[in-house]
């Protein structure tokens, strides 16, 4: 028991310094740059071909609302958020039950399931957009042959299905984990009082499993909101919907082309703040969620 | 059998009579690259055909028009027209003309110009259909329009020259000469955008050192021909050339940091670089030397008085064999060598059309760009010949790309040359 | 009762819709590129042929092949190693030591997470620049005005670990809160004990921390083969685009090249096919290589 702080001693001082430099160092790194961004948000263009490290010579908030109107970002941003919410939405709904299912229950397909989501690990979403995109046009083609309109392509419901699909994998693993780390009494004295399967998982259990949804929430809208390649395969038509990344497109560099830097940047800074915004919000509860044991059994 | 074959038949021509009113009616899908050039010209000259023409233009202009249509064109859904050349690094252009998906536009070259008394063939200012560039295949046929066209060269801060009091090289002799001259003074003699940019620079080279014939035959893989004494030459003078380069260039030879580069011979840095007219809309809005005045040349010369060349470089229009209304297509590809498109082309974005008589017009810095080939300088043109698709050979990254590890020490002009060679080799059994 | 009649379904219900999706978007498209890997196709006409194994017989003699996957394996090792030992020590100190700033520094570690990979290639492009970045600057300061810059970039013995730094910076935050989470889960008694046994931090985080989370660390380890592969074509892709001359390739931005720009999509599918292949048979030799008998707490 003691009753007054021990005086530090000179080993503890310097420890402490030593901790604040290693850590203060690593926050300098991330820092610096993300200013730079901010900053660079406000150049003029004619700025961008000297050293970039010069101070902006004024506030040059035109970068804004040209990246706001000339790459309709307006438009594309409202895009991105229906998208994200459609595919968390989705996600959510099928894995939820899925990892819980495949973390409490003993049934004949688990352990090809739990194998099949595992492999789905390594399956990269780079390489298989093509096949899906190709898959997706046969199903526009039958779908004009019945004489119907085309569906499957340039919707921006199947781009959020495909972000589903493919974030499955991580999101089941991950939330699976989490339920098996879940004491199972909770779950009995659900049942003790009568409550049903469907009943305990969403009333009982989806609630205790909160940290890491919001985890998996955190992570794949980070992953849906900053995604391109496929957004781009999938919204190929130029009269169609397109999302953000794809819409900063139009304002990155190209060969032979005059270069906006200006509106890049704003442009890159108006993509940003979301996602900051979003993980200010959750951050609390993202070390809570990260319970990564592995599948057991 | 019969009966099938009558129904076919008339099926057929009543196909072929209501083809024609269909046309009129469905709106012609018109994709172009933008360039320096901007987009506002491809929106006038559509407005301008559809004056003409009663014909729709659906319009797509993008700075990377290849993310933009690629996809559409995978799922069926072609433009009828695209202007998009080749050398780019999605080469989609070349991925066309190896799976021959291009229409033939011979017959264009015998079409009207659309409004205009004039034959298409006799519009195009001379050569320009005669590469292959234009007919990619070598069969004579031609697939792909010339458009936009922009001799390449070597750009030069003339101001500096001025306040130095030195003389342009006017062979490779005098440019070494001049090389440790500037080296004097701190001064690289050389810089590039990116190394892709070496191909105007090294065909204008092939025919310095050989001449018209040994570019065809280097350019269609013919067997021993780098061991030529002509291409060793070529490749001597590129790899002594990369002992003269900026060494922080292949730092900021790629995509995304290339205007540094650019920016060496605005900042005084280096003395020349290859580049294309489009360079100086490219570099507006960027900081410069004092008395900065933009100068360009063609290559030097091989031997005092050899021939000196400038590559012609120009955009391709072509029209996809899958497009769908390949009748209004080929209207509009004789309608952008109107005197009207032309004018549009040129006033709204200062793209210069290859047709007769109208680099005479120019005035200002095109006038000294376009007129290079009145004082002396010769016209390059052409490229490596299209073949198959061979697995894992990409020939421009290997006889362009590998510059950058010759200016940074990392391969030796012999191990370039070895792996050119052996390119060269497997392109020549896929030659079309 | 009624609980153990429905079971059967409710298991059906809630597994088979993710499935059924993982299986159209994932695993379909997967097997795919498995056949397409058998074919000599451009990727845009109907002329496909046939050819069995060619594209991998061809694959094992292409050089550019072989340096990309040189180039991939020292990235997931360096990046690996490196990140996963500054993110150790980054956790033990923020989750073992009190001290004042500490949630600060917590979220920002995880900033570079968040970010799309545009804005770090726009950040490390003005960080490695040779003649005005930040990196040569303060080198300069070391070195005196006018020495020889280094081109971080430019030069291909060192460019390859200008990747690596940005992407150890990219994803320390992520896997210092994974450590985080498994290291909260540590009980503080363990501590105590060697405490008053007089063991100091460092010998409390190698027999305590360390073997408890070891089963997590395993888990990260094949994140970091999965996630390494996908992220260095990412930042290949945007900040070097391979070069120069092919010395920054890795396995999908080569894969790419060849499936789209070089008209060889059914080559391109057999390096998806490798990197498959690859990237599972690591995670299995890396799990294998690291099995210790596991403490439970």
């Amino acid at each position: 028991m003691q009753y007054h702080k021990p005086r530090p001693t000179a080993s503890a001082i310097a420890s402490r310094f030593l901790i604040y430099l290693v850590l203060g160092l690593l926050a300098i790194l991330i820092i610096v740059p993300l200013l730079w961004v901010f900053m660079a948000s406000f150049k003029q263009n004619s700025e961008f071909y000297g050293s970039p490290w010069v101070l902006p010579e004024g506030l040059y908030f035109q970068n804004y609302v040209d990246a706001w109107s000339k790459a309709r970002m307006g438009d594309f941003m409202l895009n991105s958020a229906v998208t994200t919410a459609m595919a968390l939405g989705m996600l959510l709904i099928f894995a939820l039950p899925a990892a819980y299912v495949l973390s409490r229950f003993r049934f004949r397909l688990r352990r090809l399931m739990n194998i099949s989501f595992m492999g789905g690990l390594f399956i990269n979403v780079n390489y298989i957009v093509v096949p899906i995109f190709l898959m997706l046009v046969a199903g526009d083609k039958q779908l004009r042959a019945w004489g119907a309109a085309p569906f499957f392509l340039n919707n921006l419901f199947m781009l959020a299905l495909v972000y589903a699909a493919t974030a499955l994998p991580f999101t089941v693993y991950l939330l699976s984990g989490y339920f098996a780390t879940l004491p199972v009494a909770y779950e009995e004295a659900a049942y003790i009082d009568g409550a049903s399967n469907l009943t305990t998982m969403v009333r009982v259990m989806f609630p205790l499993a909160l940290p890491a949804i919001i985890t998996v929430i955190l992570f794949n809208f980070l992953s849906f909101w900053n995604e391109y390649i496929i957004a781009m395969t999938l919204l190929s038509s130029s009269t169609g919907p397109k999302t953000l990344p794809v819409g900063l497109m139009y304002l990155t560099k190209a060969q032979n082309a005059r270069s906006e830097f200006g509106q890049l940047y704003a442009g890159l800074v108006l993509v940003m703040l979301p996602t900051l915004i979003l993980y200010m919000l959750v951050q609390r509860k993202l070390t809570q969620g990260m319970a990564l044991g592995g599948l057991k059994g | 059998m019969k009966k099938l074959m009558t129904i076919a038949l008339a099926l057929a021509l009543t196909i072929g009579l209501f083809l024609p009113a269909m046309a009129q009616e469905a709106p012609l899908k018109v994709a172009a690259i933008e360039t320096a050039y901007g987009a506002e010209i491809w929106q006038e000259v559509a407005a301008g055909f559809t004056a003409k023409t009663g014909i729709k233009v659906e319009l797509v202009t993008d700075k990377n028009l290849e993310d933009v249509i690629t996809s559409q064109m995978k799922a069926g859904d072609y433009p009828d027209v695209v202007m998009l050349a080749t050398g780019r690094k999605a080469a989609l252009t070349e991925t066309l003309i190896k799976e021959n998906l291009l229409e033939d536009l011979t017959d264009v070259l015998s079409m009207k110009v659309l409004g205009e008394e004039v034959l298409v063939k006799d519009k195009i200012a001379g050569g320009f259909t005669e590469s292959s560039l234009t007919n990619p295949y070598g069969d004579g046929k031609t697939y792909l329009a010339p458009m936009f066209y922009s001799p390449c060269g070597l750009f030069y801060n003339a101001g500096l020259f001025a306040e130095k009091g030195w003389e342009l090289p006017a062979t490779w002799d005098d440019m070494w000469a001049l090389g440790d001259k500037a080296k004097a003074e701190g001064i690289a003699l050389f810089a590039y955008p990116t190394a892709g940019y070496f191909d105007a620079f090294f065909y204008a080279l092939l025919f310095e050192v050989g001449g018209p014939e040994f570019f065809e035959k280097a350019t269609r893989y013919a067997e021993g021909i780098w061991d030529t004494p002509e291409a060793q030459q070529a490749f001597d003078i590129v790899g002594k050339l990369a002992t003269y380069t900026e060494a922080s260039v292949p730092s900021n030879a790629n995509n995304d940091n290339y205007l540094k580069n650019q920016q060496l011979i605005l900042d005084n840095k280096a003395l020349f670089m290859p580049n294309g007219t489009w360079v100086v809309g490219e570099m507006a809005d960027a900081p410069r030397a004092d008395g900065f005045q933009w100068g360009f040349m063609a290559l030097p010369a091989v031997t005092e008085g050899g021939d000196r060349y400038s590559y012609t470089w120009f955009e391709q229009l072509w029209v996809p064999a899958e497009a769908q209304n390949k009748e209004a297509a080929k209207q509009f590809v004789s309608y952008v060598y109107s005197d009207e498109a032309a004018s549009i082309f040129f006033e709204k974005g200062g793209a210069v059309q290859p047709i007769v008589g109208l680099a005479e017009t120019l005035e200002g810095d095109n006038k000294m760009f376009f007129s290079i080939y009145d004082t002396g300088a010769k016209a390059a043109l052409g490229n490596f010949a299209a073949t198959e698709p061979v697995e894992g050979v990409n020939f421009a990254d290997t006889v362009f790309g590998t510059v950058n590890s010759l200016v940074s020490g990392d391969k030796t002009r012999d191990q370039w040359v070895e792996a050119i060679k052996v390119d060269s080799d497997k392109l020549r059994e896929a030659l079309k | 009762m009624d609980r153990h009649k429905g079971r059967g379904w409710f298991i059906f219900w809630c597994s088979a819709p993710a499935f059924l999706l993982f299986i159209i978007f994932m695993v379909i498209p997967t097997f795919n590129i498995f056949r397409m890997s058998l074919y000599k196709w451009g990727g845009f006409s109907a002329r496909r042929t046939f050819i069995g194994l060619g594209n991998f017989r061809t694959l094992f003699e292409d050089m550019k092949f072989l340096q990309a996957f040189q180039n991939t394996v020292l990235l997931i090792v360096v990046v690996s190693v490196i990140t996963i030992t500054l993110a150790l020590g980054y956790a033990a100190i923020l989750s073992r030591i009190k001290f004042k700033g500490q949630n600060f520094f917590r979220i920002v570690f995880y900033i570079p997470n968040i970010l799309s990979i545009v804005i770090i290639s726009a950040v490390f492009s003005a960080v490695y620049d040779s003649h005005n970045g930040l990196l040569n600057g303060i080198l300069a300061l070391f070195k005196g005005e006018g020495a020889q810059p280094v081109y971080w970039l430019g030069n291909q013995n060192i460019i390859i670990y200008s990747l690596a730094g940005a992407m150890i910076w990219q994803a320390i935050g992520y896997y210092m809160v994974m450590y985080m989470a498994s290291m909260a889960a540590i009980p503080e008694s363990l501590y105590e004990s060697a405490g008053l046994e007089g063991a100091g931090k460092l010998t409390q985080f190698f027999q305590i921390t360390l073997p408890l989370i070891w089963n997590n660390l395993r888990t990260t380890l094949t994140f970091f083969i999965i996630s390494s592969i996908n992220m260095s074509f990412m930042f290949v892709k945007v900040m070097t685009d391979g070069g120069p001359d092919g010395s920054t390739e890795v396995f999908l931005s080569y894969m790419y090249k060849q499936a789209y720009t070089n008209s060889t999509y059914g080559y391109g599918m057999a390096i998806g096919v490798v990197i498959f292949i690859f990237s599972f048979a690591l995670s299995g030799i890396v799990n294998l290589v690291t099995r210790r008998e596991t403490l439970e707490v």
